[in-house]
């Protein structure tokens, strides 16, 4: 058995693995990661000079830096150390909750796209389209209504606002690859320096705020802005915008699995041809598919003025790229979305923690962070990979070049991972 | 006269596929050779062992008498053999002459510099060779397609090949271009070197081959010499006798006209003319089957009426409708089944369990949609009633479609349209890859609901199997529906000439009057 039918083996078994085994293997590859970033972390404790006070001994060795508190910062002190005494929701617990929940969103934006086959790259320019939208309209809309009511009224419309308009400009990239057959990733990438200097000249000239040096627009009215429920405002988090995003990761995977809309999306996305034989007109899915990812990242966006800086300034934080490995990581699953979020957001608040209180440099907590997201990603970017490349190699689809026919009933109802090895019947 | 190739006993498994079953191919030197059959023949992957891409399961690959085993295409090129794509391996910015010495360049100061100008003269000097008409100035992407032919060729004869595959290189040729790509063979063999090429038109291969070699199914039919054989004897050999399944075909009523084709016109996929000016009629409980070798354009005629490719030219009338400008999915709705000719690519999304599959088409229909909102349940049972009615194999229907056989994926298809309770069913190769037991049970349903007054319209590379369901048979040829005739009436012979594109100075039955089933200016050659 060569190597590389060992390889294909082994993409098979991940290819063939129940939910079940997927979770245990992702907590492996957690473990995993933990293990060589503590490596990592001694190693490079050796290597820099620390006084012999501030040093920790290991097996008589000396090392500068910690692994043991630094893990313990990366994951509980992003949590806000919930088995010390005195835990307050109204800490960093709310930073890590904060960054889920934006990160629910771009991660859904991009799994959307990606279930219709599409690659969309934009989340980010749409975030900020919708971002800026959402301040636009609600400060537009603010002087008419106050109080309580105001709230009710002035955050949903908020959210609407850069949802069309996060849509709208998820639309462009999708008129344009439906109907002139341009490439979603160039175009979606240029729609984001696009956003970006638009938004910028707009926020630094026409809507600028007269009383601040910064580019930004005038600060949304406190009523106009997500009411902080159990937790403080400190950190700006709402519990009613998490709990908006669990709500819609369900609904997405509703809207995918249960509706005949989602039905022509996923069978565009893995089989455009069967797609077009079904009567899915391509045009339309992907068109729509691109404004409902765009609606989804312009909720990011809106979310992210109304929530957390409560205007609008230029400079949008690259959740809209985070959302792209979120959504990897998560296998483009709408509910595998939420534990992928929350574990992006609990790395985004460990990072500031450990920055506190180690003298890691933050290069390296970029390193451990990375580590982790690679491992933990690994198996299901292989899986992504296997399904591709499996069925061409191993499944008799497409093999002889000229449309060989398969064999009546061989192999009738064998799958798993026997199918592995057959392959490459050349090297005996 | 020596023999500069002999395969000997190849054979070629892939998981689940024979391509290549025991083939014995020699070629003498000098001598045009064509490799025919249809598609899914094994032809390009013969070809692709003997130039290196595969290695053969079983057997010798003897180039002048000597045994080889090649790698890769590296090793054949160095035994000189060379081998033109059907899609050609060009840089289309690049010069001809840039294209032909690339990855060979003479170079010049001490291997540090291209020499130019040696590569310009070497390329003149080879085109004058053998009479070759280019520029070798020219860049790739401003000439034409026939020039660019000919720049692959004077590739692989600028690294030293004795032998050529050609692999369909008329495929993207004009008429004209065709002959100019003959003389060229002509010139080549004169000169000593040796061609094979691979076609599914028999003209071509009886016009500009000293020989000929049948593949079917993977398995060498015949060898024959072009002069002492008949297009009607190839036409045999390429689509087979099988063993005659008795059809019984109780006469029907016809009504009205449900499908009425006029003036259609198609391109395919490269932008060549594939279907010219055909026009039928298909009627309320009759099958018009569409017989031809593969590849006559029948594919693209079927995609156009089913509303997978657009037309250039013509109309369709469905159920008395205009529905030529109508989207793939209104024809659905309005009754129009269809069993496509590629399954895995088209007819099951492969990812898909089988209640998945069992509303491609139909996921917008009120009987398992309402409000946007898919009813799993009862398209399970929908899914569970073909299982069962149409015994797919295992009975199972959350099984992936990836994991069911061909014959299975296709008895699911079958059973999915016929179930769609259709006024047309337009069912391409409907048993290809089936077994008898379900061959014959999807022929009864077939002509079960041709009398309850569907109209059929079949295309099959299956003689036995048009000629037996159907009740009025056009041949098709290069893009023409060259006549219609009746089944009942004419000969597996006359058929053969008709698929080979001559008609029969005798044809004692005549055309069904409403079809413009007359030869349009095809009587090439």
């Amino acid at each position: 058995m060569s190597a590389g039918d060992r390889a294909r083996d082994v993409l098979a078994r991940l290819v063939d693995a129940s939910a079940t085994e997927r979770i245990l293997i992702s907590l492996a590859s957690l473990v995993l990661a933990i293990a060589v970033g503590t490596v990592l972390i001694l190693v490079a404790g050796r290597m820099t000079t620390c006084s012999a006070q501030s040093a920790v001994y290991y097996f008589n060795v000396g090392f500068c830096y910690d692994p043991v508190l630094v893990f313990d910062r990366l994951f509980l002190g992003a949590l806000g150390d919930p088995f010390r005494g005195g835990w307050s929701p109204d800490g960093q617990f709310s930073i890590a909750m904060r960054e889920t929940t934006l990160l629910i969103f771009t991660g859904l934006s991009v799994a959307m796209a990606f279930r219709a086959g599409i690659f969309n790259i934009g989340t980010q320019g749409q975030m900020i389209v919708g971002g800026l939208a959402a301040a636009l309209g609600t400060l537009w809309a603010s002087p008419f209504l106050s109080g309580t009511v105001g709230t009710l009224v002035l955050v949903p419309f908020g959210i609407l606002v850069g949802a069309v308009f996060g849509g709208l400009y998820g639309m462009i990239p999708g008129l344009l690859k439906a109907y002139a057959e341009a490439n979603e990733v160039i175009t979606t990438i240029m729609l984001n320096f696009i956003a970006g200097g638009v938004t910028l000249y707009l926020v630094s000239d026409v809507f600028k705020d007269p009383n601040s040096p910064a580019n930004q627009t005038v600060p949304l009215p406190d009523y106009a802005q997500f009411p902080a429920v159990l937790f403080g405002s400190r950190q700006d988090f709402s519990l009613y915008a998490l709990l908006f995003g669990v709500v819609m990761l369900f609904a997405l995977y509703y809207v995918l699995e249960h509706t005949s809309f989602g039905y022509d999306v996923r069978t565009s996305g893995i089989q455009p041809e069967a797609a077009e034989y079904g009567g899915v007109d391509a045009a339309k899915t992907i068109v729509s598919s691109f404004a409902l990812s765009g609606a989804l990242g312009g909720v990011a966006g809106a979310l992210y003025v109304t929530m957390v800086i409560g205007k609008f300034q230029a400079g949008v934080p690259a959740y809209g790229f985070d959302g792209i490995t979120v959504s990897i990581l998560a296998g483009n699953n709408p509910l595998g979305v939420g534990f992928a979020a929350l574990l992006f957001g609990v790395l985004k608040s460990g990072t500031t923690v450990v920055q506190f209180a180690t003298d890691v440099p933050p290069q390296l907590v970029g390193v451990l962070r990375g580590l982790i997201i690679l491992f933990v990603a690994m198996p299901e970017f292989f899986r992504l990979i296997g399904r591709r490349l499996l069925p061409e190699e191993d499944k008799s689809r497409a093999v002889a070049t000229d449309g060989g026919e398969r064999i009546a009933d061989s192999r009738a109802s064998s799958d798993g991972p026997s199918d592995g090895g057959v392959s490459g019947g050349e090297d005996e | 006269m020596a023999t500069a190739v002999h395969l000997d006993g190849i054979t070629k498994r892939f998981p689940g596929v024979i391509a290549n079953d025991d083939v014995d191919l020699s070629v003498e030197r000098g001598t045009v050779h064509a490799l025919l059959g249809e598609n899914g023949a094994g032809k390009t992957t013969l070809m692709n062992v003997l130039y290196g891409l595969y290695h053969p399961t079983e057997g010798r690959v003897v180039i002048d008498d000597e045994e080889r085993t090649f790698e890769s295409p590296r090793d054949a090129i160095d035994a000189g053999v060379g081998m033109i794509h059907q899609h050609f391996m060009l840089v289309d910015p690049m010069t001809v002459t840039e294209n032909i010495t690339l990855g060979n360049e003479p170079t010049k100061w001490g291997n540090l510099a291209v020499d130019r100008d040696a590569a310009r003269e070497a390329v003149v000097e080879l085109s004058e060779k053998y009479g070759f008409d280019v520029d070798p100035d020219a860049r790739v992407e401003d000439i034409s397609v026939g020039e660019q032919q000919r720049v692959e060729i004077l590739k692989a004869l600028y690294r030293g090949a004795d032998i050529l595959i050609l692999d369909e290189p008329t495929a993207v040729l004009t008429p004209q271009e065709v002959e100019e790509l003959f003389d060229v063979f002509e010139e080549l063999t004169e000169q000593g070197k040796t061609i094979i090429f691979i076609s599914h038109k028999l003209g071509e291969a009886m016009r500009a081959a000293d020989d000929i070699t049948v593949l079917r199914d993977g398995k060498n039919v015949g060898t024959v010499a072009a002069e002492e054989t008949t297009r009607e004897d190839l036409a045999n050999l390429m689509v087979g006798r099988e063993v005659l399944l008795d059809i019984e075909k109780p006469p029907t009523e016809t009504g009205e006209t449900v499908l009425s084709v006029s003036d259609l016109a198609v391109d395919d996929d490269r932008g060549v003319r594939a279907v010219n000016d055909v026009s039928f009629d298909v009627k309320a409980g009759e099958v018009f089957g569409i017989a031809g070798v593969d590849g006559n354009g029948q594919s693209q005629l079927i995609e156009a009426v089913t509303g997978l490719r657009k037309l250039k030219r013509g109309s369709i009338v469905f159920d008395g409708e205009d529905v030529t400008k109508r989207p793939r999915r209104e024809r659905i709705e309005s009754g129009m089944a269809y069993i496509p000719e590629d399954r895995q690519e088209r007819g099951l999304v492969m990812d898909f369990d089988l209640v998945e599959n069992a509303i491609l088409g139909s996921q917008h229909s009120p009987e398992f949609e309402s409000n946007g909102r898919i009813d799993w349940e009862s398209t399970r049972g929908h899914a569970e009633d073909i299982i069962e009615k149409y015994d797919v194999r295992p009975p199972n229907p959350e099984a992936i479609s990836e994991s069911l056989s061909g014959g299975n994926q296709q008895k699911f298809i079958v059973g999915r349209e016929f179930e769609r309770d259709p006024s047309l069913v337009v069912a391409a190769h409907p048993t290809r890859g089936v077994d008898v037991g379900s061959i014959e049970f999807i022929h009864e349903q077939l002509l079960e609901l041709r009398s309850r007054g569907v109209a059929i319209l079949l295309i099959s590379s299956k003689l036995d199997e048009v000629q037996g369901l159907s009740d009025r048979l056009g041949v098709m040829y290069e893009g023409d529906i060259i006549d219609v005739v009746d089944p009942t009436d004419t000969t597996e012979e006359e058929l053969g000439l008709l698929m080979a594109g001559q008609h029969p100075d005798e044809h004692d039955d005549a055309p069904t009057p409403d079809v413009d089933g007359v030869a349009t200016g095809g009587e090439n050659r």
